[in-house]
C-alpha cells in the first residue's frame, strides 16, 4: 500500500514537473519579454492556484474538464473517456497548482539577465531562439532550477485539487498525501507515520537542493 | 558610406518629451559623435543598429538600406551586420574570451582559426580561456572589440567604450581602435563626451545637442 502510493506519487509528480518545466518556461519567457494586451490578466489567472484554496482550484478543474465540463464535455463526446478519477487527472491537478511557482521563479530570473547580452547576441547575427538557448537560458538557469524544484515539492504535497478531480482510489489515484489522510482516518498510525516520514525526507531533500543551487556560484 | 536621416519622438511620463531629429553622413574612418549626456548619442547608435526603430526617415549603408519609412523597409538587427561595442561591454559572462569572440563568426569551420587570429591581434591570447569576471577592464574592452570585429561587420558602433578604464589604458586602447579601423577599412562611429578622446581620434566630428546636430 505504501509503495503503491509512493510509486503513484512519483509517476504523477514526474509527469507534472516535466509539463510545468516546459510550459512554465514558455509562459515565463512570454511574460518577461513581451508586452501584449491582457498580459496582467494572464499573469493573474496563472497565479490564481497559488492563492486559491486547492479545493476551489479542483472545483474549477471539474467545471472545465469534467464529463459535462466545457472542455471535458467535448472529450467525452468524441472518445467516451473522461479525465475525472484517473491518474492523468491527478497530473493536471498537480501541474496547475505548481505552475505558478515555476513561472514566478523563472520569470524573475529571465528578467534579471542584462538585456544588453541579448541585444549583443542579436547584433552578432543570432536569432531570438538561439539567443534564448545560448545566452538567456544558461544565465537564468539558477532561478529556473529553483522554480522547478519548488514546483516538484508543491506537486508532491498536492491534496485538495487532486481529491476533487482524481478522487482517492488506492492504487489508481491515491497519492501519498491522500494515503496519509486515509491512514489517519482509519486509525492506521504506523502507515501514516511511514508515509509522513518519506514525504518529509523528500521535501527536505528538495529544499536543501534548492538552497544549494541558489547559493552556488555559476561562473569562476 | 553611411547616411542617416531620421526623426524619433520619445514620450515618457517621467521625463519631458524629446525629439531626435538628425541627418548626417559618415564615410570610412572614425567619426566621433559628441554631446552631453542626454543629447541622444546612444539612441542614434541604437537606431542605426536596429535596436530601436525611427518614426520616419532613412538609414543607408553603401548600397544597403537599413531603414526607409517611405519604402517600408526595416531590416532586423541580425540582418544589418553591425559591430556594436557596448558601454558595459556586455560580454557573455558564462563564456570565455575565446568563446565570446567566436560567438558571432558565421563560418563554423573558420571559428577556431578566426578567434585565435583576433586574440593575437589584440594581444590577449593569455586570457583566451578566462571568463569576463577574471579580466581587467582593458582586457574586457579588447575582447568586446575583438568580438564585434570577428563577425566581419560593415560598420562598427562604439558606445563610450572607454568610460570605465583608466587614463593610461585609454590611450593605448585608442591607438588599438585606430589600428583596427585602418585594417578593416570600414566606418567606425565613436560616441563619447570626453573631449580628450575626441581630440585623439579626431577625424570627423558630429556634435549633438538636445537631439539635434550642432556641427
Amino acid at each position: 500500500m505504501i509503495w503503491d502510493a509512493l510509486k503513484l506519487s512519483l509517476l504523477i509528480v514526474s509527469a507534472a514537473t516535466i509539463i510545468v518545466g516546459v510550459s512554465g518556461l514558455a509562459f515565463a519567457y512570454l511574460l518577461a519579454k513581451f508586452d501584449f494586451k491582457g498580459k496582467e490578466l494572464l499573469d493573474a489567472v496563472l497565479t490564481m492556484p497559488l492563492v486559491l484554496p486547492p479545493t476551489v482550484t479542483g472545483y474549477y478543474l471539474i467545471i472545465l474538464l469534467g464529463r459535462n465540463g466545457i472542455i471535458g464535455g467535448f472529450i467525452y463526446e468524441f472518445t467516451g473517456w473522461t479525465i475525472v478519477f484517473t491518474w492523468q487527472g491527478a497530473v493536471i491537478a498537480a501541474t496547475v497548482v505548481s505552475l505558478p511557482l515555476m513561472i514566478k521563479a523563472a520569470r524573475a530570473s529571465i528578467e534579471s539577465v542584462n538585456p544588453n547580452y541579448e541585444i549583443a547576441s542579436y547584433t552578432l547575427g543570432k536569432s531570438k531562439i538561439e539567443t534564448f538557448l545560448r545566452i538567456t537560458l544558461p544565465l537564468a538557469k539558477r532561478g529556473i532550477f529553483a522554480g522547478l524544484v519548488l514546483s516538484f515539492a508543491r506537486a508532491l504535497g498536492e491534496f485538495g485539487a487532486t481529491l476533487m478531480i482524481a478522487g482517492n482510489i488506492p492504487g489508481k489515484t491515491q497519492t501519498m498525501p491522500l494515503a496519509i489522510y486515509e491512514a489517519v482516518a482509519s486509525g492506521d498510525d504506523r502507515r501514516a507515520q511511514m508515509l509522513a516520514l518519506i514525504l518529509t525526507a523528500i521535501s527536505i531533500a528538495a529544499v536543501y537542493f534548492t538552497n544549494k543551487i541558489s547559493r552556488s556560484r555559476i561562473y569562476g | 558610406m553611411l547616411t542617416v536621416n531620421l526623426k524619433k519622438q520619445f514620450k515618457n511620463k517621467k521625463t519631458a518629451e524629446f525629439l531626435l531629429d538628425v541627418s548626417f553622413e559618415v564615410s570610412s574612418g572614425i567619426t566621433v559623435l559628441m554631446g552631453a549626456s542626454g543629447a541622444g548619442k546612444t539612441t542614434i547608435l541604437r537606431l542605426i543598429a536596429g535596436i530601436l526603430t525611427p518614426d520616419e526617415g532613412s538609414i543607408n549603408l553603401d548600397s544597403t538600406t537599413f531603414f526607409d519609412s517611405a519604402k517600408n523597409i526595416n531590416l532586423s538587427i541580425q540582418e544589418r551586420n553591425v559591430g556594436f561595442v557596448f558601454q558595459d561591454y556586455a560580454l557573455f559572462p558564462h563564456l570565455t574570451a575565446k568563446q565570446n569572440i567566436a560567438y558571432g563568426i558565421k563560418d563554423k569551420s573558420l571559428k577556431n582559426e578566426k578567434a585565435r587570429e583576433m586574440l593575437a591581434l589584440f594581444h590577449i591570447e593569455h586570457i583566451s580561456e578566462r571568463t569576463p569576471n577574471k579580466m581587467s577592464g582593458g582586457e574586457q574592452q579588447r575582447v568586446a572589440l575583438a568580438r564585434a570585429l570577428a563577425s566581419n561587420p560593415k560598420i562598427v558602433l562604439l558606445d563610450e567604450p572607454l568610460s570605465a578604464v583608466d587614463v593610461e589604458t585609454r590611450t593605448k586602447l585608442l591607438d588599438e581602435i585606430e589600428e583596427a579601423r585602418k585594417r578593416t577599412n570600414i566606418p567606425f562611429i565613436y560616441v563619447t563626451h570626453n573631449e580628450k578622446e575626441a581630440e585623439r581620434l579626431e577625424r570627423n566630428r558630429v556634435i549633438l545637442q538636445n537631439g539635434r546636430i550642432l556641427k
